[in-house]
């Protein structure tokens, strides 16, 4: 059976933005059916449908509901809209073709979690997106599927579309509750988790756009069709998005568990790389999850994964599970950017450090000055005077930040940690190659040239320009320069 | 009360506070920049971080979480264990105050803050030895952010403690982090300077030298400063502050914990308001008048003279003599005075002297108050007037019977900062046919005063001050009297016939054979050490 697009199934259509257009196929017929169920059978129900997360982590959004306390007045729901993964467009696309799937969505999750007011924070570079989904919800509130007493149920929600001020961070879910109550977007520490203590100190949910839009779906042709697409552990259809010198980038709808492989190759999604060149590197899962090694490198001869050799990695099933094994963080946003064969690594590296070391909000110190460090590293590496050891010490910091080690307040230094680290460590032998390749002393000279003291400073006896890597407990004895 | 195991030593700490407190107060020295307890916990330095002890979810066993946790954001509860002295806590105490230096100007040599600063404190503790960053430094600028304040933002390790401060404290919110990464900084809104009556105590805050006070600004190294324990005379309320001061005078104020009255603040009166102590036109030498004008004379000489004055009975009034005791005397002080005008004259009218107040009492969001009343020891005379009975006035039932012609010789004290004899109280006293002055400074009074006698400043005497809530609280004496000048406790208590040196413990403790008020005082607790 041909698989069925149904988060895309409006991409194209004329007027797909319109209600009527939506209600032809059936919209709103979801959402009618769940408020005829009461909310507590609406959760069990979604949480048969094992319905996990699009926004990164996977988390299963049923189960996120129930963390709510039981003896709750108020309860928020915040969709968070604040698509700014690199790479990722999913929502975009699906906000531009069919933004009542998502208002739908969110009067499903809303009735189910018994929420009265709900949020969408966009992201603020969103601009056409906004007046679409602001268009759409005007219809939806006049059709009557907003506001008091909808569809004749007695239930009523209120919902606001909330533009945010383009910031990476604000995509936290703390974060964005932060900014939605007007603050400056830091992520809060936590606990207390937002499902107790979220938008203005009041048990909150926060969701996905992408999972929202699934939720529809699976009230009107129910939790066996969902359970039928997809892996064992991640079921239902997915957004992917492909970039990058690809012959078809762009968003395509295919059940969990895509190869990489197929991604980039396959004829209905990535359609293969322009002018017949190799992947050298593709980051899978948006930036933050990390990079695999393309089919420029030898397929693993046993058939083994084994992150450490120099192996072709494009096997990697993108599902909540099988990434795992390739040492990327998780599945992400499933948005593949793909390095072709003849791009300069040095490149990458500066690209992927100075988005972090410029989304950093800040808060903790080893992201906020890391980030930084990492980002200088990379524009004296990509100006030709890097040295091996700043391999060392680039691999060292992503290893002492983040949210896993217990480091910092949100993932971001996680999301940041991940890309830089798998990028050294799996093509560590290119860099050494171009650093190898660099004029003689060059380090040494630009070093000089930008800061005097940590080279001519007599204590260091050079030491600061050639360090041992990754450690202070040895310093070696290097001659004071003559 | 919950007892917790910290690196391997049970500790009994008070309920509801984080363990990074409990620590402290135990007496470890756990690195921290953003934590303080008088704010909000926003865990963001990450360089107090702990192990804990967790409960395994596979085998059920307690072992070491294999994560760090911020021991500023846990709260303790029995039976925890957690600790500090292990190899991952060291190693991230390591790379934070690496990081901490990366972009740090290294300028301690013209740095206000070297000597208590905690970026040099924890790198000398924990840091390493040496940068790796070859990197040009990323230089953020220096900012002039209010009257009383500098901002030093290449300086600064972004604790936020004094957003935090002008957030809850004052509510006044005039700092804000702007920008992102590494490239924030602590700012005002343009027009909006940092300007409110607590504003230097983010100074204080600051645990490295970024908020500097202009006061302060180059004026003194702070290992070459000495610091006495001391209560603030600026208002009622005996805020308790550290003077810190050398051989030069006094440098600066700071506060001195107080959990009854100021907490962790001070309102810039009492930071500021030190500078009289070193005014020019301090009296220096007590005079008497002989004739028209007012001639240079020996302290020996003041005792004979002021006895015979006081205990001369007057045939037409009846009560001819008044003892004005200001409100900016100690206890002390106060009693020995009193006690002086009534051993000679036992009807002898005791007056509260000149009460200053300046407009309302300002109370802050959470419960700092200003008081409107800006002496230090209304109370405390009150009281001693109180026990002592007899024949009062108030200050302008005094002025009245002054007026009149009522009172033959009166001793009037004063001791305020500020000017305080407007042209009433000068007229009134000026009817006093033997006025003695004991003042700090020049005024009106000049003119009709049979006999001058300097004052000493707060900061030059010892005793205790009753605050507007009845707290006794003593201070010490951070500088010698100014040369050919007695300290007020001294010359009263020579006055009274008494023999050696004026020491206010004692006094006090006569006074509480009397007064069981004055038999206790009140000492604040000392912060922990490694606390800031």
């Amino acid at each position: 059976m041909p698989f069925e697009r149904v988060l895309m199934r409006h991409v194209g259509v004329p007027n797909s933005t319109s209600l009527a257009v939506y209600k032809a196929d059936d919209g709103y017929a979801g959402a009618a059916r769940a408020l005829k169920m009461t909310p507590d059978d609406l959760v069990e129900f979604v949480k048969k449908a094992n319905l996990r997360g699009r926004g990164g982590a996977g988390f299963p959004a049923g189960v996120k509901w129930t963390f709510l306390p039981k003896d709750r007045t108020v309860t928020y729901l915040c969709v968070n809209a604040d698509e700014s993964e690199p790479p990722t467009f999913c929502n975009r696309v699906l906000i531009d073709s069919d933004p009542h799937m998502l208002l739908e969505g969110v009067l499903i999750a809303a009735y189910a979690t018994r929420t009265t007011v709900a949020y969408i924070y966009m992201r603020g570079e969103f601009c056409a997106q906004f007046h679409i989904l602001q268009r759409a919800l005007d219809e939806a509130y006049a059709a009557g599927y907003f506001g008091r007493n909808i569809l004749g149920s007695g239930y009523s929600l209120e919902c606001y579309i909330h533009r945010g001020a383009g910031a990476y961070v604000c995509g936290e879910e703390t974060g964005l509750i932060e900014s939605l109550e007007g603050k400056r977007g830091w992520p809060r520490i936590k606990p207390p988790f937002p499902a107790i203590e979220g938008l203005f100190r009041k048990p909150t949910v926060v969701n996905n756009v992408e999972t929202l839009a699934c939720l529809p779906h699976i009230l009107t042709r129910g939790v066996d069709w969902w359970l039928s697409i997809g892996t064992a552990n991640s079921k239902g259809p997915k957004m992917y998005c492909i970039s990058g010198p690809v012959n078809r980038p762009g968003c395509y709808e295919a059940p969990l568990g895509l190869s990489c492989r197929e991604l980039i190759y396959g004829a209905d999604f990535g359609g293969g790389m322009c002018d017949g060149k190799k992947v050298k590197a593709v980051f899978p899962g948006g930036l933050s999850m990390g990079a695999l090694r393309g089919d420029m490198f030898p397929k693993p001869p046993d058939g083994k994964v084994d992150p450490r050799q120099d192996h072709d990695e494009l096997d990697c099933i993108l599902d909540f599970d099988d990434v795992r094994k390739y040492d990327l963080l998780g599945l992400g946003t499933a948005a593949a950017v793909v390095i072709p064969e003849d791009a300069d690594l040095r490149d990458t590296l500066l690209n992927v450090t100075r988005f972090y070391s410029q989304e950093s909000c800040g808060q903790c110190t080893q992201c906020r000055e890391g980030t930084a460090w990492m980002q200088k590293i990379a524009e004296r590496i990509r100006a030709g005077a890097g040295r091996p050891v700043d391999l060392d010490i680039i691999v060292e910091a992503t290893r002492n930040m983040g949210m896993m080690p217990g480091l910092s307040i949100c993932g971001l230094p996680d999301g940041a940690a991940w890309p830089i680290r798998t990028l050294i460590q799996k093509f560590r032998r290119e860099f050494e190659q171009r650093i190898a390749a660099q004029a003689p002393g060059a380090a040494e000279s630009l070093i000089r040239r930008t800061n005097a003291a940590a080279y001519e400073l007599p204590v260091l006896h050079g030491r600061a320009v050639q360090p041992v890597g990754g450690t202070y407990a040895t310093p070696v004895d290097v001659a004071p320069p003559p | 009360m919950p007892k917790i195991i910290i690196d391997g030593q049970t500790v009994e700490c008070r309920s509801g506070i984080p363990v990074l407190q409990a620590a402290l107060e135990a007496g470890l020295a756990v690195p921290h920049y953003c934590y303080h307890p008088g704010l909000s916990v926003v865990a963001s330095c990450r360089l107090c971080l702990m192990e804990m002890k967790m409960r395994d979810p596979k085998t059920g066993q307690m072992d070491w979480a294999p994560k760090l946790f911020p021991s500023c954001q846990t709260p303790v509860r029995d039976g925890l264990e957690v600790r500090f002295c292990s190899d991952p806590v060291r190693d991230n105490q390591q790379h934070v105050m690496e990081y901490y230096l990366l972009n740090h100007p290294l300028d301690c040599p013209v740095c206000d803050k070297a000597g208590e600063c905690y970026l040099q404190d924890y790198t000398e503790a924990s840091g390493p030895a040496t940068s790796r960053m070859v990197e040009d430094k990323t230089k953020n600028p220096k900012k002039d952010i209010g009257p009383h304040t500098l901002l030093y933002q290449d300086r600064c390790v972004l604790c936020s403690r004094c957003v935090r401060f002008c957030d809850e404290i004052t509510g006044s919110g005039e700092l804000a982090v702007v920008g992102r990464g590494s490239r924030c900084e602590i700012d005002v809104l343009p027009g909006q300077p940092l300007q409110n009556p607590l504003q230097g105590n983010v100074v204080d805050l600051c645990p490295v030298g970024a908020l500097l006070d202009k006061d302060f600004l180059f004026k003194q190294r702070v290992w070459l400063l000495r610091s006495a324990r001391s209560v603030s005379p600026a208002d009622s309320r005996g805020q308790t502050i550290w003077i810190d001061y050398n051989e030069a005078g006094i440098h600066r104020i700071r506060p001195r914990y107080n959990e009854k009255v100021n907490e962790w603040w001070i309102t810039d009166e009492a930071r500021f308001g030190w500078k009289h102590v070193h005014r020019r036109d301090r009296l220096r030498q007590p005079r008497i008048r002989q004739g028209t004008a007012l001639q240079p004379a020996r302290w020996e000489e003041l005792p004979a003279l002021l006895r015979t004055w006081f205990s001369q009975p007057s045939p037409t009034v009846p009560n001819p003599i008044a003892a004005i005791l200001s409100p900016m005397l100690t206890c002390e002080e106060a009693w020995l005075l009193a006690k002086f005008a009534r051993s000679l004259a036992p009807q002898a009218t005791l007056v509260l002297g000149h009460v200053p107040t300046v407009g309302q009492d300002q109370t802050y969001p959470k419960g700092f108050t200003i008081k409107a009343e800006k002496c230090p020891n209304r109370r405390g005379v009150e009281t001693i007037l109180q026990h002592l009975g007899g024949p009062t006035a108030s200050f302008q039932e005094f002025l009245g019977q002054a007026v009149e012609g009522r009172f033959r010789a009166a001793y009037v004290t004063g001791g305020y900062p500020n000017a305080w004899v407007m042209d009433p109280i000068a007229t009134a006293l000026a009817k006093i046919p033997f006025l003695v002055v004991h003042d700090l400074f020049p005024s009106a009074l000049d003119a009709v005063a049979a006999v001058q006698i300097p004052g000493s400043a707060w900061a030059e005497r010892e005793g205790t001050f009753m605050n507007c809530d009845g707290l006794l609280q003593p201070f010490e004496r951070a500088l010698p009297p100014l040369e050919g000048v007695k300290a007020d406790g001294q010359f009263f208590s020579e006055l009274l016939g008494q023999p050696g040196l004026f020491r206010a413990r004692t006094v006090r403790e006569t006074m509480a054979a009397e007064l069981p008020q004055f038999s206790e005082v009140f000492i604040p607790r000392d912060l922990p050490k490694h606390a800031h």
